[in-house]
């Protein structure tokens, strides 16, 4: 019977092979490109625009129409990274189980998912910073730019789990929207939402909101909201890795 | 929960690659006003090297999940499976990645069997040579038809030489060459010693498989040495069964 036989020379790398072919699907699917490049502008300047006419709050020393646009940022990162992570999720599932059935490790698989994710988010927040600092100068550039990827991770991981639990991309974006709009909202400061429950405090943005809205307008940040980020983060690795392990789960093996 | 267990072969003549017992499969669901569908209820069958192995049955009685199983993308409440050697898996409709290239999946799903880049390219030029694609090694999946998408679908089952193939309709969108094509192919494979078990649904390819396996009320019954046809093929010719 004829079988491979490798020579002394090395199988092709998982983890390089992998992360190329999410990166070329990625970059190959227009809708994500256009999305990723042009939603900044909108939200970004158009959630600014919705503030501005607001009366400025007594807790809050920002002006409305800055701090709508830097809510417009953190949403337009979230909604961009959560949709993509839903997306790798969800749009090759039954491909993923049969490379899986090949003897690619499921975990490998996820490493390589969630690490173009999280390039993708870098390159999502870059552009997302890029719109925002055209209007305001952050007084700690690079805190702000680091608060706004890990929002986008926030909400890269939280894509990826509800891509790992939904069968289909339309209920998954649904959730995702939703979610992200309202996150933003509650969480942000708004005059419009006074007065909100204190387990606001527990929603994916709120804390990334605090840190970013710290260090682009009094260039600190407080280590006990990074830290909640932090967990958060953490606890929807460890959710991901579960689903997605079960999802891709398979009845016993066949000897290599 | 049934169980399932992999050792290497041993190169017996006619060895046993694949040994089910008792296999039970029922679809159920944790939703209201959702049905329970009951698929397999005991199913026993065994898959030798250098055999061409055929699975009929109707519409719906279990023959893809009877496959999923064997292959354990799926796993059964019941019974066990014990396999032995390397697989290679072609589902019914194309599980691909759509906007990667021809040759980028075989890279891709040759680094899950654990190929060289060396390897993957061999058998890429090799199957693409055979079944007629070398000129869509550059396309994307999303950008081929369907026939051709199916022969990529079956290439990556046969890539790695498997010693079970598991193909489940791989001729789908064939068109007639490539179908002779496709059989010249599992008659070497056979002759080989690799055992190559296929979902079939046309009457005239039961003469070219060494054994003949039907679903049927959630069991497998060994019909290759029958006189006439199974229930299978009457029904889908339209012929009423006894059922």
């Amino acid at each position: 019977m004829q079988r491979p036989v490798n020579g002394g020379k090395r199988p092709m790398n998982r983890v390089r092979t992998g992360i190329r072919s999410n990166v070329s699907t990625f970059l190959r699917t227009p809708l994500n490109v256009v999305l990723a490049l042009l939603l900044p502008i909108v939200v970004i300047e158009g959630w600014g625009q919705a503030m501005a006419g607001l009366p400025s709050m007594p807790t809050v020393e920002a002006i409305p129409i800055d701090l709508g646009r830097l809510l417009g940022a953190i949403f337009g990162v979230a909604i961009i990274a959560g949709l993509m992570g839903l997306a790798q999720m969800i749009s090759a599932r039954a491909a993923d189980r049969r490379l899986v059935q090949t003897g690619y490790p499921p975990r490998t698989l996820l490493a390589t998912r969630l690490a173009t994710l999280g390039g993708v988010t870098v390159v999502v927040a870059a552009v997302n910073y890029g719109v925002l600092w055209l209007t305001i100068s952050p007084e700690a550039p690079v805190l702000t730019f680091v608060f706004l990827v890990l929002a986008g991770l926030v909400y890269a991981f939280l894509g990826a789990l509800v891509g790992a639990l939904l069968p289909r991309l339309f209920e998954g974006s649904l959730v995702v929207v939703f979610l992200a709009m309202m996150d933003a909202f509650l969480s942000g400061d708004s005059p419009l939402a006074s007065d909100v429950p204190e387990f606001v405090e527990y929603f994916p943005l709120y804390h990334p909101k605090e840190l970013l809205q710290e260090a682009m307008f009094q260039g600190t940040y407080t280590t006990g909201d990074l830290g909640f980020v932090a967990g958060y983060l953490m606890v929807l690795l460890v959710l991901v890795t579960v689903v997605f392990g079960m999802t891709m789960r398979t009845s016993g093996g066949w000897s290599a | 929960m049934g169980s399932s267990t992999a050792t290497t072969p041993e190169g017996n003549s006619s060895e046993i690659l694949v040994r089910a017992e008792g296999i039970e499969k029922t679809y159920g669901s944790r939703l209201p006003f959702t049905r329970s569908v009951t698929v397999l209820t005991g199913a026993d069958l065994e898959i030798r090297t250098g055999e061409i192995v055929g699975i009929v049955g109707a519409n719906g009685s279990g023959k893809s999940t009877l496959m999923n199983i064997l292959v354990g993308v799926l796993e059964q409440d019941g019974g066990t499976v014990e396999r032995t050697g390397t697989v290679g898996w072609c589902p019914q409709e194309p599980l691909l990645y759509d906007r990667l290239t021809v040759g980028e999946t075989f890279r891709l799903f040759g680094s899950g069997y654990g190929m060289t880049a060396e390897e993957i390219d061999e058998a890429k030029h090799r199957l693409a040579s055979k079944l007629d694609f070398e000129q869509y090694l550059d396309y994307r999946i999303d950008q081929l038809s369907g026939g051709n998408r199916q022969k990529i679908n079956l290439s990556i089952a046969l890539m790695h030489d498997p010693d079970v193939l598991m193909l489940d309709e791989p001729y789908t969108g064939f068109d007639w060459e490539t179908y002779l094509t496709f059989w010249d192919l599992a008659e070497e494979l056979a002759a080989d010693g690799t055992a190559v078990t296929m979902i079939s649904h046309l009457i005239e390819e039961q003469s070219r498989l060494d054994r003949i396996y039907e679903v049927r009320d959630g069991q497998v019954y060994d019909v290759t040495d029958q006189e006439g046809e199974t229930d299978a093929t009457a029904s889908e010719r339209g012929e009423a069964t006894d059922e």
